[in-house]
């Protein structure tokens, strides 16, 4: 995706390398997303994509390479600097505070990032957003059915209108219909003008609304370009074709 | 119906005393994930400090100001920041050990650094301690209750206040599920934790200070045993509800005394009010492991390292994988070994070591200079050196053989007991009472006498079947008080005051009176356990118990009975300590009810794991050390007497770096050096793709290199972490 479409990308990976111990999970990985872009980040199980998503929102550290945020180099700041500055990552499975209330998980991401006087109002605009988090805001979120835990990961990045959102296997463990509701609530997240990086097991699914696409094969970019190119040789690229650099 | 009142009301101050050290344990456990047993030793600082302040002048109300609010905190941040942080997602042993380590060692450094315990009666905070203030249905409140009860009350309700209402309590709330997700919506996680512990710590220099005057003098023990009732409480409340802990508390400070009021006079009375605790944690502790809420990003976590010696045999690795369910590599581990053994059992696989004895000692040099040094100690045993240094020898060697009970119990089966001593306590009871009524000879004694401790063992093990980790602990910890309180000062088993009396044996011709003649004896029971120990731990039981400290899961899956096998380890570790315990006795020649009590059970346990569970050698050299420092320091000065509990203390830090012991730590450095030497080139270029080489900025990887072959010829990574 480098410099495809707009000149000062959100979100850039230059050459980066993690391990987890002694396990190496990830391989000179660079790939970049344009503000307001959504790139979707495919590859078989184990290719490294949660650990990509994890070294750019920082709970993983690079052990090589750099991650800039709009041009801040943000490689080795924590994790909670990185959520502020305006990366949100929604992580794959249980994504939300299962012993607290809806209202509270809401309210804990809302005071650091508007103060107290902000709450009310970005609580009113959450549930207006999504009325059934209304219903529900004095119900702890384990209790929550699996899209609405998605639902309320994703109406907090809505209010916050962060600048890029990370976001794992959104659709994982889904029925059909509410990948549906999912996918509506993502598009409402992206008209707001947040650039998406979807890891997305529905590799279809994904690419109806993705600008670009970057596949990673055993920890390393496999292909970075746009969606046609990567739906003509998927099948090649994810199951183990040779780490090629893009076309 | 007012007899009951006489002895209800009374129980409630005592309950608020119980009820404050709760509060703390529950609040450290929600906050830090740590339970932190040191708690008590906190306390005991603070109230160290305001005693001595009080005693040189300062007004009451600023000596606790600076007890409470800045002493105990800046303990606390220290305690953090060298220890706790390292081990909050580390296992259950991991983060147990530096806890009861501080609990032994800290009271000591206090007292060295204030000189000595200050000999005035300890103040109260507010109010005169004596004075009878009120009366509650006609039974008088004295200040020290009324303090204790109102300060205990306030704190709560401010604590709920805190942790319900305010943004602070939300997100310690919320770091408590998972730091890593809190810090994703944009909370410093660390400043978060810091400050519940500032607030712990608090609570800590509080129940300290308040509850100094409660006894004649200052005495830290007196906080470890406030601390037990305490445990019970914070296990009523499932580690997390403060109010419960609190009604937990004052429920069983009225429990007590109406037990102490209608019970009638002797050991059933004072022995029965001490093990309530015990009774309360069996019935309450099945529950309150079901209240942890694992961390879904707990996969971050690289997985835990493969030691030393997973290639040579039974290892301590899994005593180091991170808490919370099983972790990534962690679980595969565990299902590989369960699987292995599950095989071993049809096809009936020859126990390892079939290379030449000579090939084994080329490949370990470590081997070969412990061979020689301990031969060489046994030589100088048998011919120049003093009996004072013999009879020390040979007290290390009964206590090699209780921490080898240890190596098979937690090294191997990964089981936690704090109640070790007791088990070797029993077997010199039932060694020296079978000797002195029915003149059995103490080498059959020994034998009976583990018998007896096995089937303690066994007794342990059966009502603590499906608890693991911290709640077996704290259950074995719990037994321990019993064993001490009901079991020991009866007549028949630790007769009462005066102890029993153990005679040295007789084997036919052969007396063993002499110094060096039951130091081969001791020599001999060693062997015979260490060989005992190894030949469990290669065979096929070994591979079984491994299977298990993997993952109770896996192996239940592959059709082990996992309950039978905890009954078995429990009961054969049991019975070894007991056969120590007897040779301790006969060394010594008498054993006092205390000889064996709770507290050298926390001390065997710190001990063994941070010399080294992992291996016989490792127990072996625990039994010596423990036994030469504590001679050794009996010799200093009384100032330092209590040195030996600090280095302890300062141990527990190297612990919390090398978890898989010195013993194995050092022999594993020599076999590191040696492998890179003979590997050279050909060990950096392991192989491409993901889990082939260590990543260059990976610190660990150098500790890892040498066995990084067998580690990722098992072990991926999958995406997720494996939590899938």
């Amino acid at each position: 995706m480098s410099t495809a479409s707009q000149a000062d990308p959100v979100l850039v990976l230059e050459g980066v390398s993690a391990s987890y111990g002694p396990y190496r999970a990830l391989f000179d990985v660079s790939f970049s997303v344009p503000a307001g872009a959504v790139v979707a980040l495919v590859g078989a199980n184990g290719a490294g994509k949660s650990t990509v998503a994890r070294v750019a929102s920082g709970l993983v550290p690079a052990s090589a390479g750099r991650v800039l945020l709009r041009g801040h180099d943000v490689t080795r700041r924590r994790a909670f600097e990185i959520a502020r500055m305006g990366l949100a990552h929604v992580t794959e499975g249980r994504s939300v505070f299962g012993s607290l209330t809806v209202e509270e998980n809401l309210t804990l991401a809302f005071r650091r990032a508007l103060g107290h006087g902000g709450v009310a109002d970005a609580l009113a605009r959450a549930y207006e957003v999504f009325p059934r988090l209304g219903e529900r805001r004095g119900q702890l979120a384990g209790t929550l059915s699996g899209g609405e835990q998605r639902m309320l990961a994703l109406s907090r990045v809505l209010v916050l209108r962060q600048d890029v959102l990370v976001v794992d296997e959104l659709s994982l463990g889904l029925a059909p219909v509410v990948v549906d509701e999912v996918y509506e609530a993502l598009g409402t997240v992206r008209s707001g003008g947040t650039a998406l990086v979807l890891i997305e097991q529905h590799v279809n699914r994904a690419f109806t609304i993705a600008d670009g696409v970057v596949v990673l094969h055993k920890g390393r970019v496999a292909y970075d370009g746009d969606v046609a190119g990567a739906a003509a040789r998927l099948d090649e690229l994810v199951l183990g074709g040779p780490p090629a650099a893009a076309p | 119906m007012t007899t009951l009142l006489d002895y209800a009301i009374p129980g409630v101050p005592f309950g608020c005393v119980f009820a404050l050290m709760a509060v703390g344990l529950v609040l450290t456990y929600k906050a830090s994930g740590v339970f932190n047993l040191a708690f008590g030793a906190q306390a005991f600082v603070s109230s160290l400090a305001f005693v001595s302040f009080v005693a040189d002048g300062w007004p009451r109300w600023l000596a606790g100001l600076v007890a409470i609010v800045v002493l105990g905190p800046a303990l606390g941040l220290v305690l953090d920041r060298v220890l706790f942080r390292r081990v909050r997602t580390a296992s259950p042993l991991v983060k147990l050990v530096p806890a009861l380590g501080l609990l032994i060692a800290l009271p000591q450094v206090a007292l060295i650094v204030a000189g000595s315990a200050p000999d005035i009666a300890p103040p109260s905070l507010f109010f005169d301690a004596q004075r009878v203030y009120l009366h509650v249905a006609s039974v008088p409140i004295s200040g020290l209750e009324l303090s204790v009860t109102v300060a205990t009350v306030a704190v709560v309700i401010a604590l709920v206040a805190v942790f319900r209402f305010t943004p602070i309590g939300l997100e310690m709330r919320a770091v408590v599920e998972s730091p890593r997700m809190t810090e994703l919506a944009g909370v410093n996680a660390g400043l978060v934790s810091a400050f519940a512990w500032v607030l712990s710590s608090c609570l800590a220099g509080l129940a300290g200070v308040l509850l100094a005057p409660l006894y004649a003098q200052l005495d830290s023990q007196n906080y470890t045993v406030l601390l037990v009732w305490g445990i019970a409480a914070a296990v009523v409340a499932r580690f997390a509800s403060l109010p419960v802990a609190l009604l937990g508390g004052i429920g069983l400070g009225i429990g007590q005394q109406v037990l102490a009021g209608y019970l009638p006079a002797g050991i059933l009375a004072t022995g029965l009010r001490p093990s309530l605790p015990f009774f309360v944690l069996l019935a309450f502790l099945p529950f309150a492991r079901q209240r942890q809420v694992d961390d879904p990003l707990a996969g971050c976590d690289p997985p835990p390292t493969a030691l030393v010696g997973e290639a040579t045999g039974y290892r301590s690795a899994n005593l180091l994988a991170p808490s919370g369910g099983d972790g990534a590599g962690h679980a595969v581990a565990g299902w590989h070994r369960a699987l292995q053994a599950r095989a071993d059992r049809g096809a009936g696989v020859p126990s390892a070591g079939a290379h030449g004895v000579v090939d084994r000692l080329a490949s370990r040099p470590t081997l070969v200079v412990a061979w020689a040094v301990g031969g060489l100690a046994v030589l100088s045993a048998l011919t120049w050196v003093p009996n004072v240094w013999l009879v020390t020898m040979t007290q290390g060697i009964a206590f090699a053989v209780i921490f080898v009970s240890l190596t098979l119990l937690t090294g191997m089966s990964g089981q936690i007991s704090l109640c070790q001593a007791s088990f070797a306590g029993l077997g010199g009871f039932v060694a020296g009472q079978l000797a002195d009524h029915f003149g059995t000879s103490v080498l059959v004694g020994m034998v009976l006498g583990g018998a007896v401790a096995a089937v303690l063992g066994v007794v342990v093990a059966l009502p603590t079947l499906r608890l693991a980790g911290l709640p077996l602990a704290l259950a074995t910890l719990a037994f321990a008080l019993l064993a001490d309180n009901i079991l020991f000062p009866n007549s028949w088993v630790g007769n009462g005051a005066t102890g029993v009396t153990v005679p040295r044996p007789q084997l036919g011709p052969i007396g063993f009176n002499g110094s060096r003649s039951f130091f081969v004896l001791a020599l001999v029971v060693l062997a015979l356990v260490a060989a005992l120990v190894r030949t469990v731990g290669q065979g096929r039981m070994g591979r079984l118990l491994a299977a298990m400290r993997g993952s109770e899961l896996a192996s239940v899956s592959t059709g082990i009975d996992v309950h039978r096998l905890r009954v078995v380890a429990f009961a054969l570790s049991a019975g070894l300590a007991g056969v120590g315990g007897a040779l301790y006795g006969s060394l010594e020649r008498s054993l006092s009810p205390d000889a064996f009590n709770y507290q050298l059970s926390l001390v065997f346990l710190v001990v063994a794991a941070i010399v080294g569970l992992g291996s016989v050698s490792g127990a072996v050299v625990a039994g010596l050390v423990f036994t030469a420092l504590q001679t050794e320091v009996a010799t200093f000065p009384p100032r330092f007497s209590g040195l030996l509990p600090v280095v302890f203390g300062l141990a527990t830090l190297s612990y919390t770096r090398h978890p898989e012991g010195i013993v194995d730590f050092l022999g594993g450095g020599v076999l590191r050096a040696l492998g890179r030497r003979r590997q050279g080139a050909a060990g950096a270029g392991g192989g491409d793709g993901p889990g082939a080489g260590p990543g260059p900025a990976d610190r660990s990887s150098a500790r890892t290199a040498a066995r990084s072959a067998v580690a990722t010829g098992e072990v991926a990574v999958p995406e997720g972490g494996g939590r899938s």
